[in-house]
């Protein structure tokens, strides 16, 4: 219903007095009654006394507007030798009055600018002049001169400031239509005098527009230099937020950095940020926030966690207002088009340095920022690298790690891709019905993930995932009504410890979800609580009963294709519960199972496709199955980039475990890229920070496998330092034989030895005796000898090495990856002491247990290099026909498995072609 | 200065239309002149209410005109329909003082009068006010008197020698009439 005429009014006023004169029961009856003769009328009345319940709970026009303007009143008054004349600005600080010297003594006008009693810390006047005097000696021409600051008699301290006849920066572009070079130039001579004050060591603290004018003839004028200061109190340097700064009451942060909001130190890099924001607000008339008005709390959201979107994107021409786009853009002499091009590139380069959120991150100085504004201005490079996708991917995830977790509970399987294919699915009654119940939960999910967020946001405090869980917990513990929903959240939560290893916590509230779920006769529900427990217990070692509840949730789920998605939810679960007690097998089966019922669902449960993908891949591999587990991951990720998440950190899982399955097999060429994109997603700005150590080392090894040498002893030399670090143990010993091995390789023995000597202790520390690893350890060391010349020692160890790993592989099934390793190694120190034969079997033994597990034509460069090998033991032997046909079998694997100009290809080729000429 | 408002005050109440424009501009000079007199008593970091303002402002000028003034509740009637004009206005230049660049800034650092409504919504409700003005006039005059000037239920009630009930009732019928106009208008 719309408004309502004079006439409608008249006519209904009457009745409305009546009606507010009853009370609530009077009013129904007498509005049912009225009903009876008047429909139209009732129904009116009833509308708008629903209306007024609305608008008294709003508290609608409660609130007045009470205050008046605190006016004109000291007009004419001196303070000091000035006489005010005439207020000219009132802000947060306290108002500001044009004032000329009363005594005559120079015809000068200057502004005085009062500040707010209440607003000045601990340190009182003493402190205030002295810092004055500090701040009068900042004398630039940009700067507006602090001409004095003082007490005024009634107690009010204030500060004498030349006074600057100009408008705001921003208002001044825009209204002389300045363009984008025009404004870096003008920008320019901003930072010129900040970087002056800050060689004084004086930050600025409060840059905005309304602090940096532009007189008519061009000129920037900075004012209120360390005023912010002034008005902190003494010890607590840096201490104040900008929340606290304005004596207890809120002062909207626009221009604040991430460190003020959190009240951290306030150093040089906090004005970068602010001059930052100022050059994103000239160059594309927006706040990086985006289009306001926001409230404070939802900026100081976007200070601390959301990175701003690029400047090009932000004066991007399709977007929802093309009328204010192409204001926008002719204020700055351009249009839309035009504009975006400007800024993309180095602009948005240079402002998102400015923006980092970790003040270490940004500019080093205000005159780094000029420097590249320069080099832009000249069409030079410049120094700040662009953010790729990748990392602003993973900084998302990073600053987000609270909203993108609590996003996943949203995207719990059962659900997923539910919500947004719904409008597509032409399904029966059954299914539709089906659907929206589904629904109903996922936005009970959703709900509770606004409500965690929107509750949790203003305090501005960091919080931890485990925090927002744990009042996530509660919040459903308190929670009445449909338990199923109930059960799906307690479930959400408790899958939601467990990716924070949090797996005792996970457990009780998953207990309770299933507990809940057996008192109700939802199917899906309760097969979904059994398989979330059983997965659970199997974390906690309880296999028997997790294996039980699996079967006890698949047998509760008939078969119809409204299960199929709690089918595949359950099956999942099921995989990971076998491959913990080892039954790889039955644990692909359940994946492939899980794949064929997702064909049934009516949905396209896309990002459960791809959950299928990856868990059918890591089966695989699991099991050793290489090819079936690289097909698997290929599937996997061509469903990644359908999806639009190439560049998640999710896929840089799955390109690191793909990768370590075509290193497995042997193919390290097609790693090596894999690997390479997975750091590249993780890669924070040109630094190595964000990119976990492990995959640098396996970087490392795949480089020395393609022997890149130095490339790779950087990685592993980085990858080792990392993990010390971190104090990682695992990868500490991992990086150590790595290096060990690239050493060797170099030639570098003494480096190599010292390498194994010190993985030696910490492996025996850590692993139980008879691990496979101490059999790699001899196998190295043997090498090592062999290098050295040593060919008895290396013969003795490369034996020990065989019988270590031929023990490990006995007792369990980890060593046999490395076995057909040993037996090379051993047949190349045989070889070269002059025993061909007895290499010639070590050989044979280890290409047959290369290639049994393998379809014949698996191009690999381990059965590449064993070819050689088996060439040279045949050369030895003097069968050259048997050798020069090993060896072209071994360019064949070698050639595309390691590329045609690696080291071991062309000794391959030269063994192939010398035969030849030979003949 | 006082005669002339009495004088205005009796004129508009017998339907001169230009009297009483010239009432409102008289007592919009009166009102600003007594508002910058009592911040200057007070000094720069005092804000005044309009309720004290109003008081202030009644003493003042009947104390001149003598009994001819009109009454209390007359006067306020009257004086409460122009501070609103008072607020509005300086909501507006507050709001052009404030406006940086494009971006508009919501702030919660001076006046709690931005806080409590955007001098956008002022006008509209202004607005609105004169629309129910013409057809209930008792009815803005007591959101003239209560949101614009601060006045309480039982203030008002005592001023027009009403019971309390049925100024709350005006009051509520009118918060109906102006959500219903203001909605619709951000609904266009």
């Amino acid at each position: 219903m719309s408004t309502f005429s004079p006439e409608q009014w008249q006519a209904l006023s009457p009745y409305l007095d009546q009606a507010l004169a009853m009370t609530d029961d009077d009013r129904n009856a007498w509005l049912s009654l009225l009903g009876e003769q008047n429909p139209a009328l009732a129904a009116q009345l009833r509308a708008l006394l629903d209306e007024h319940r609305v608008l008294a709970q709003e508290g609608f026009l409660e609130k007045g507007p009470v205050a008046l303007p605190s006016g004109p009143g000291l007009a004419g008054q001196t303070i000091g030798p000035y006489r005010l004349i005439s207020q000219i600005g009132q802000g947060g600080m306290g108002s500001v009055w044009l004032a000329e010297r009363s005594d005559g003594r120079f015809d000068r006008r200057v502004a005085v600018k009062f500040l707010s009693v209440a607003l000045m810390g601990k340190g009182g006047e003493e402190r205030f002049k002295r810092e004055g005097s500090i701040l009068g000696r900042l004398a630039h021409p940009h700067i507006a001169e602090l001409v004095d600051a003082g007490i005024s008699a009634t107690g009010q301290p204030y500060l004498v400031l030349e006074y600057v006849e100009g408008d705001h920066i921003d208002r001044y572009c825009d209204d002389h239509m300045v363009d984008v070079e025009g404004r870096v130039r003008l920008f320019l001579d901003v930072l010129v005098a900040v970087a002056h004050a800050h060689s004084n060591l004086i930050v600025h603290r409060d840059l905005k527009p309304s602090n940096v004018l532009v007189s008519k003839d061009g000129q920037v004028k900075l004012l209120d230099f360390g005023i912010a200061k002034l008005l902190e109190g003494e010890g607590q340097a840096g201490e104040a937020t900008l929340l606290t700064i304005e004596g207890g009451r809120a002062m909207t942060p626009e221009y604040a950095a991430p460190e003020q909001v959190r009240g951290e130190p306030v150093t040089t890099a906090t004005d970068v940020y602010a001059l930052g924001v100022l050059l994103y607000v000239l160059l594309t008339g927006q706040h990086p926030a985006g289009a306001g008005p926001h409230t404070p709390a939802a900026l100081v959201k976007a200070i601390m966690d959301t990175e701003p979107t690029r400047p090009s994107a932000m004066v991007a021409p399709m977007g929802s207002s093309p009328e204010a786009t192409t204001t926008n853009a002719a204020r700055r002499a351009t249009t839309p088009d035009k504009l975006q091009h400007l800024l993309r590139g180095d602009l948005d380069t240079i402002v998102a340095k400015a923006l980092k959120k970790n003040p270490q991150e940004r500019y080093g100085s205000v005159t780094a920022l000029a420097d590249d504004l320069g080099r832009y201005l000249r069409n030079e490079p410049i120094s700040a690298r662009p953010d790729t996708l990748a990392y602003r991917a993973a900084k998302f995830v990073r600053r987000n790690r609270t909203a993108v977790a609590l996003a996943v509970l949203a995207v719990i399987a059962a659900v997923a891709g539910l919500v947004g294919t719904l409008m597509q699915a032409r399904t029966a009654r059954a299914q539709r019905d089906f659907a929206f119940q589904q629904l109903e939960r996922a936005e009970a999910v959703n709900d509770l993930n606004s409500f965690l967020l929107s509750d949790a946001a203003p305090s501005g405090k960091p919080f931890t995932v485990n925090e927002l869980l744990e009042r996530a917990r509660h919040i459903v513990e308190r929670q009445h009504g449909n338990d199923a929903s109930r059960v799906q959240l307690l479930i959400s939560i408790g899958q939601q410890y467990n990716t924070q290893d949090e797996d005792a916590k996970a457990r009780p509230v998953i207990e309770e979800a299933y507990r809940i779920s057996r008192g109700l006769a939802d199917r899906s529900t309760r097969a979904q609580a059994s398989c979330a427990l059983g997965s659970a217990l199997s974390r906690a070692d309880d296999p028997k009963r997790a294996e039980a509840l699996i079967q006890e949730g698949l047998r509760e789920l008939p078969n119809e294709p409204q299960y199929a998605l709690d089918r595949v939810f359950c099956l999942l679960r099921g995989s990971v519960v076998a491959r913990n007690t080892g039954e790889v097998q039955e644990g692909i089966a359940r994946v492939q199972a899980a794949q064929r019922a997702l064909k049934e669902t009516p949905f396209d449960p896309e990002m459960l496709r791809l959950r299928v993908f990856i868990d059918l891949a890591e089966a695989y591999r699991e099991a050793a199955q290489l090819p079936e587990a690289i097909h698997a991951f290929e599937q996997a990720s061509a469903q990644l980039s359908a999806l639009g998440r190439d560049d998640t950190e999710t896929a840089g899982t799955l390109f690191n475990n793909w990768a370590l399955a075509l290193l497995q097999i042997g193919r390290p060429l097609e790693a090596e890229r894999l690997f390479r994109r997975a750091i590249e997603i993780s890669r924070a700005d040109q630094s190595e920070q964000g990119v976990s150590p492990m995959l640098l080392n396996n970087y490392a090894s795949t480089l020395d496998d393609l022997a890149r040498l130095d490339e790779a002893s950087g990685y592993a030399e980085r990858a080792y330092a990392r993990a010390r670090q971190a104090g990682d143990e695992v990868v500490t010993n991992q990086s150590l034989l790595t290096r060990a091995r690239i050493y060797r390789d170099q030639h570098d023995f003494a480096r190599g030895l010292a390498m194994l000597d010190e993985v030696e202790p910490r492996l025996r520390k850590d692993l139980p005796p008879g691990h496979y690893a101490f059999g790699s350890l001899l196998s190295e060391r043997s090498l090592l000898e062999l290098e050295r010349g040593d060919l008895p020692s290396a013969l003795r160890l490369a034996t020990q090495a065989v019988d270590a790993m031929e023990a490990a592989t006995k007792a369990g099934k980890a060593g046999s990856n490395f076995l057909p390793a040993v037996y090379l190694r051993r047949a190349k120190v045989e070889l070269q002491a002059g025993r061909p034969d007895v290499a010639a079997t070590d050989v044979a033994l280890a290409l047959h247990l290369l290639q049994k597990d393998l379809p014949s034509p698996t191009l690999s460069s381990k059965s590449g290099r064993a070819y050689l090998l088996l060439a040279r033991v045949l050369m030895a032997q003097g069968k050259t026909d048997e050798a020069r046909a090993a060896a072209r079998t071994a360019v064949e694997h070698l050639q595309s498995t390691l590329g045609p100009d690696h080291p071991d290809t062309r000794s391959a080729r030269q063994l192939a072609e010398a035969d030849t000429q030979q003949k | 200065m006082g005669s002339t408002i009495s004088s205005l005050i009796v004129a508009a109440e017998r339907g001169d239309v230009r009297a009483a424009e010239a009432l409102f501009t008289a007592l919009y000079s009166e009102l600003h002149r007594l508002a910058k007199r009592e911040l200057a008593r007070h000094g720069a970091a005092v804000s005044l209410s309009a309720t004290t303002l109003l008081h202030e402002a009644y003493l003042d000028m009947a104390g001149r005109d003598g009994p001819a003034f009109p009454d209390r509740a007359r006067f306020m009637g009257y004086a409460a329909r122009v501070m609103r004009g008072l607020i509005i206005d300086h909501a507006r230049e507050r709001h052009a003082q404030k406006r940086g660049g494009l971006f508009k800034i919501t702030s919660l650092d001076t006046e709690a009068m931005e806080n409590a409504v955007d001098h956008r919504e002022l006008v509209q409700i202004s607005e609105a006010l004169d629309e129910l003005g013409k057809m209930e006039p008792a009815l803005a005059e007591v959101v003239d008197l209560k949101f614009f000037c601060g006045f309480s239920f039982g203030e008002i009630a005592a001023m027009r020698d009403v019971s309390e009930r049925t100024v709350q009732r005006n009051w509520e019928k009118a918060r109906i009439y102006l959500h219903r106009k203001i909605r619709a208008d951000l609904s266009l």
